[in-house]
Formats: structure tokens, sequence, C-alpha cells
């Protein structure tokens, strides 16, 4: 459901402001929401400075030697650090993106830096999936078939494989789904761009048997029909997918599956 | 009465059939028809506020009167109702849940449904009785 606020326990206070590096020539601000659930008190936002001199190029490169160099407490997930695997993805001067392939140069003045929007965090900068992934495990985000299985592979032509781009590519980082208000307000029910996107994958793969059996279990007011082509999710993708068009291909064959 | 709430085990299983409503796709595209049909309507409505612009009443009668005018103006007044009854249900669907959902909901369908009696029957007063 809608909720324009923040509850008062979760709204950010500011917080510490800690000394710039000593004899440091290049200097570029951090503001970092900072939460530890085990300390009872609101959210704060530290303020830090990066010595640009001693720090690559990216703002997963400035989050790290903040952690190296300033303080180890700061929390966040992390992984391949080339945009493949995801686990970056945060909220970087009010967009959702990966830390990894976000340049510091890309922005002027204080990087703003928040987890993914609207999701329970466990510390810092790490939001909680759990609810995330349970939805992309509800689209059943593997090949189902009804034939006899193949005594070599399950062919598929070069068309057929060519469907598929622009929709496997997902790394699911969550930025899509967490920067739609559609799942911001309804994000128990509605499905999420990210897994309609996978669900969209698996209906157009020729090679699955189970159409009928996925549109099913797709047609619903909330966990299809809450999308309402806000487009946030074609414009926060790191990996430049479109998922609003993907939902609104489910949509057309939803349409055309009434209409037969 | 509580809302039940929908785990994240519930979510993961497919055989679960949480948010199975299997009306939506019609809704859908009963929304999207009616959206054409009130062109249609706002086209109508242009000609006969341009048709009688600086007319008197007998002329605004004798349009709307005019039954190939005032019928198929009657019924898309009766789609528009229904598109915005759906529409602002969509718009409910996002801001309330539960007994208020419902609430609103019943007070949204009277509202349209006096806005189609008393535009309707108007229409057809004048078609009728002029």
């Amino acid at each position: 459901m809608v909720e324009l606020m923040l509850p008062k326990a979760d709204r950010p206070t500011k917080g510490k402001t800690w000394p710039k590096p000593a004899g440091a020539k290049r200097l570029r601000e951090y503001h970092i929401y900072r939460y530890n659930p085990d300390e009872n008190a609101n959210p704060r936002i530290d303020t830090y400075w990066i010595d640009l001199d001693q720090c690559g190029p990216m703002i997963l490169d400035g989050l790290l030697w903040i952690k190296n160099n300033v303080d180890p407490t700061l929390t966040l997930r992390r992984s391949c650090r080339e945009g493949i695997c995801g686990s970056c993805s945060m909220n970087i001067n009010g967009l959702n993106t990966l830390a990894c392939t976000k340049g510091m140069d890309d922005s002027t003045g204080p990087i703003k830096i928040y987890p993914l929007p609207h999701m329970p965090v466990v510390k810092d900068l790490v939001p909680d999936l759990t609810t995330f992934y349970a939805q992309h495990r509800a689209i059943e985000p593997w090949l189902k078939t009804t034939s006899p299985t193949p005594q070599e592979e399950w062919t598929q032509s070069v068309p057929q494989r060519a469907k598929l781009d622009g929709l496997y590519e997902c790394i699911l980082c969550a930025c899509c789904s967490t920067s739609c208000p559609s799942y911001w307000w309804n994000g128990e029910r509605y499905l999420g761009p990210a897994a309609l996107l996978q669900a969209y994958r698996w209906l157009i793969d020729s090679r699955d048997e189970t159409t009928t059996e996925r549109l099913d279990n797709l047609e619903d007011p909330f966990k299809l029909y809450r999308c309402h082509t806000i487009m946030n999710c074609a414009k926060v993708c790191p990996k430049g997918l479109n998922p609003a068009k993907a939902i609104a291909e489910i949509k057309k064959m939803m349409v055309e599956r009434k209409a037969a | 009465m509580r809302e039940e709430t929908i785990t994240r085990q519930t979510i993961a299983d497919p055989r679960s059939h949480y948010g199975d409503a299997k009306a939506s796709t019609r809704h859908f595209i009963l929304q999207r028809l009616s959206g054409v049909s009130n062109i249609v309507f706002l086209l109508l409505l242009l000609f006969i506020v341009v048709s009688l612009a600086g007319e008197d009443r007998t002329d605004m009668v004798e349009t709307v009167g005019n039954p190939l005018i005032g019928l198929p103006f009657a019924l898309t007044l009766g789609i528009l109702t229904l598109h915005m009854r759906n529409g602002m249900r969509d718009v409910l669907e996002d801001y309330f849940r539960g007994r208020t959902y419902r609430l609103y909901m019943m007070l949204n369908s009277l509202f349209c449904l006096i806005i189609a009696l008393l535009g309707i029957g108007a229409i057809l007063k004048l078609v009728f009785w002029g």
C-alpha cells in the first residue's frame, strides 16, 4: 500500500563527519547511509572524504577505500567489481545502480549513497532481498517441458535464441524492482520488474512447453497488472535492459490468449 | 477483518496460487476498449458543443434529441462511467487495503452509477420526450 513518509524510527539523522585524510590534495566527499540494528537508534548519514590519488575511479573503489582506511565497520555487498554479479547495487545520487560501474566523475559535488529503496535494511548498505528472491522463485525460472527428454540437448534455432537477447542478461541486482513505486507500495503482491522480465524470458523460450501454465500463474491484478508503465525500471537498469517492455509483452500474450 | 498476510514461502511457491484472480486480463481489455470508446464520446461531445455554439435551448433539444446523436451519446456516456469506475479501482487498489478499500470501492461504484443514471436519463429524456 502507498506510504509517502518513512516511519519516525527509520528517518535518517545527521551522523558523524570523519576527518579528511592527512596530506590529500584531491578530495571527494561521500555521504553514506549508516544503520546498525544492534544500536537501537535511527539511521544516520555519515560524511567521509576520499583521497582520489590513492583510490580507483569508481564509486565502489571509494567505498572500499573508506572501509580499508577510515571506517572498517562500513558494511556493503560486493563481489566481481565489474558489473556481472549485481551484488553492489545501491542508490547513488538518487538513482539505483551498481557502485562498481558508476564512476565518481559521473557527478559533481558530494556523492550520496543509500541502500536500495523501500527494502528492509540488514545493515548500512545491505538490503534484505529475501522477498525479491522468493518472487524470482515464484516464476519458476527454469526450463519446463512435457515431451520426453531428448537423447542429446533441447535444440533451438538462431532466431528462436535471438528472442532471449535483452532478457537473459539480467543479473538480479534488484535495481529495477526497488526503483518501481508500484513495487514499493505492493511489494509483497506485485512480482516486480525483475521477476516479470525473467517470467517473459521463459514464456518466449521456444523450448519451454508450459506457456499456458506460466500465463495462468501471472494472471492477477497485482502480480502482473500493477505495472503502470512508470518506466523507472528501464531508466535505472545497469545492464540497459527494458523490463517494462517485457511486462507489456506478457500483457500482450495475455490479451492474445483471451482473444483466441 | 484482518488482512491475510502473504508470507515469503507463499510467494515463492507457485502451487500456492496466491494472487490468482483470473478476471484481470478481462479488466485490462475492457479498460483499453472503453478508453477507445471515450475518444468517440469526446469527438461527439465536441461536435455537439461546436454545432450548438450560440444556439438556444430549443436547438440544443433538437440536436441531442435526435436519436442518431442522442442514443450513441447515451451509450458512450455509459461506457465512460464504466471506464471511470475501473480506472479509479486501479488507483484505490494501490492506496487502500481490506475494509477501507471495500468502502471506497463501494462509494466509487455508487458515484459512477449516479453519474451514469443522471447523464443517460437526461439524454434519453431529450430523445424520447423532448
